[in-house]
C-alpha cells in the first residue's frame, strides 16, 4: 500500500469521469453534422472503463479508460434535398448520435466526477490527521 | 498501555485500507462487470481482544455480496459515500486517542501532561 494510495485511486477515478465529459461534449458537438452519402459519418464516442491492475497487497488500484469505442460508422441517411451535401436522390448521411442519451451519460459522469472528488476530500482530511500524530 | 497502542494502530491500519478501497469501488462506479470490495477487521480485532491468550487480528479484504446491475457492476454510490465519510471520521478519532496515549506517555516519562 502506497502512502496516501487513496488520492492516486481517487485521481484514477476523476480522469476517467473527465474523459467520459469530453467524449460526451464531442458527441453532442457533432450531433447536428451532415456529410455525404458517400462519406463516413461521425462515430460516437464511448470511453470504456475496466479496473486498473490491482495492487501487490490484492486491493484494487482505481479506474483506467481501456480505450474509445466508436459508434456506427453509417449513422443514419436522411432526406434534405436542400443541402449542398445531398447527393442525386437527395440523400444525406448523419450521425447516429441521440442527444438525449449523451444528456444522460453527461449527468452520470458528472455524478462519478464529484464522487470522486468527495472521496478524495475525505481521505485528505483522514491523511491530515496522521500528520498531526506524536505532536 | 502497549496493548492499547497496539489496538489503536492495527484500527488505523484498517481503516486506512478501508479508505483505499471505498476510493476504488468509487473510481469503479461505471465500470462493467465490476465487483464492490469491503474491508473487515473489527470483528478480527474483538475476536483476538476476547480470547484468553491473545490471538492475532487480521485485515480481511472481501467481495461485496451486494446484487450487481444490468451492467454486472455492484457498487453502490451512496453506501460508499457514507463509508467514506465514516471512515474518516473514525479514522481522526483513532489518531486523536492515539495523540492522547502518547501525551500520557510522554508525562510518564518526565515530560508534562498538556
Amino acid at each position: 500500500m502506497s502512502l496516501f494510495g487513496a488520492l492516486n485511486i481517487s485521481g484514477s477515478g476523476i480522469d476517467a469521469a473527465q474523459t467520459w465529459i469530453d467524449t460526451t461534449a464531442g458527441n453532442i458537438a457533432n450531433a447536428n453534422d451532415v456529410t455525404t452519402t458517400s462519406s463516413d459519418a461521425y462515430q460516437e464516442q464511448t470511453p470504456v472503463f475496466v479496473p486498473a491492475a490491482s495492487l501487490p497487497d490484492g486491493t484494487g488500484a482505481g479506474v483506467a479508460v481501456a480505450g474509445v469505442q466508436l459508434g456506427s460508422v453509417a449513422g443514419l441517411v436522411e432526406s434534405d434535398p436542400q443541402s449542398v451535401l445531398a447527393d442525386a436522390q437527395g440523400l444525406v448521411r448523419v450521425p447516429d448520435v441521440s442527444i438525449s442519451h449523451e444528456l444522460v451519460n453527461l449527468v452520470q459522469a458528472q455524478n462519478d466526477y464529484q464522487a470522486n472528488t468527495a472521496a478524495l476530500e475525505r481521505a485528505k482530511t483522514a491523511y491530515q490527521a496522521a500528520l498531526t500524530l506524536g505532536s | 498501555m502497549d496493548q492499547i497502542l497496539g489496538v489503536l494502530q492495527f484500527a488505523v491500519d484498517g481503516l486506512s485500507q478501508r479508505q483505499q478501497v471505498v476510493a476504488d469501488n468509487l473510481a469503479n462506479t461505471d465500470t462493467p462487470g465490476f465487483t464492490a470490495q469491503q474491508v473487515n477487521f473489527e470483528s478480527s480485532l474483538q475476536q483476538a481482544l476476547a480470547s484468553p491468550d491473545g490471538g492475532q487480528a487480521t485485515v480481511t479484504v472481501t467481495a461485496s455480496p451486494d446484487a450487481p446491475g444490468s451492467d454486472g457492476n455492484n457498487v453502490d454510490t451512496g453506501a460508499q459515500l457514507i463509508d467514506a465519510e465514516q471512515t474518516t471520521l473514525q479514522y481522526q478519532t483513532m489518531v486523536e486517542m492515539l495523540n492522547a496515549q502518547y501525551r500520557l506517555i510522554q508525562g510518564a516519562a518526565g515530560g508534562s501532561f498538556q
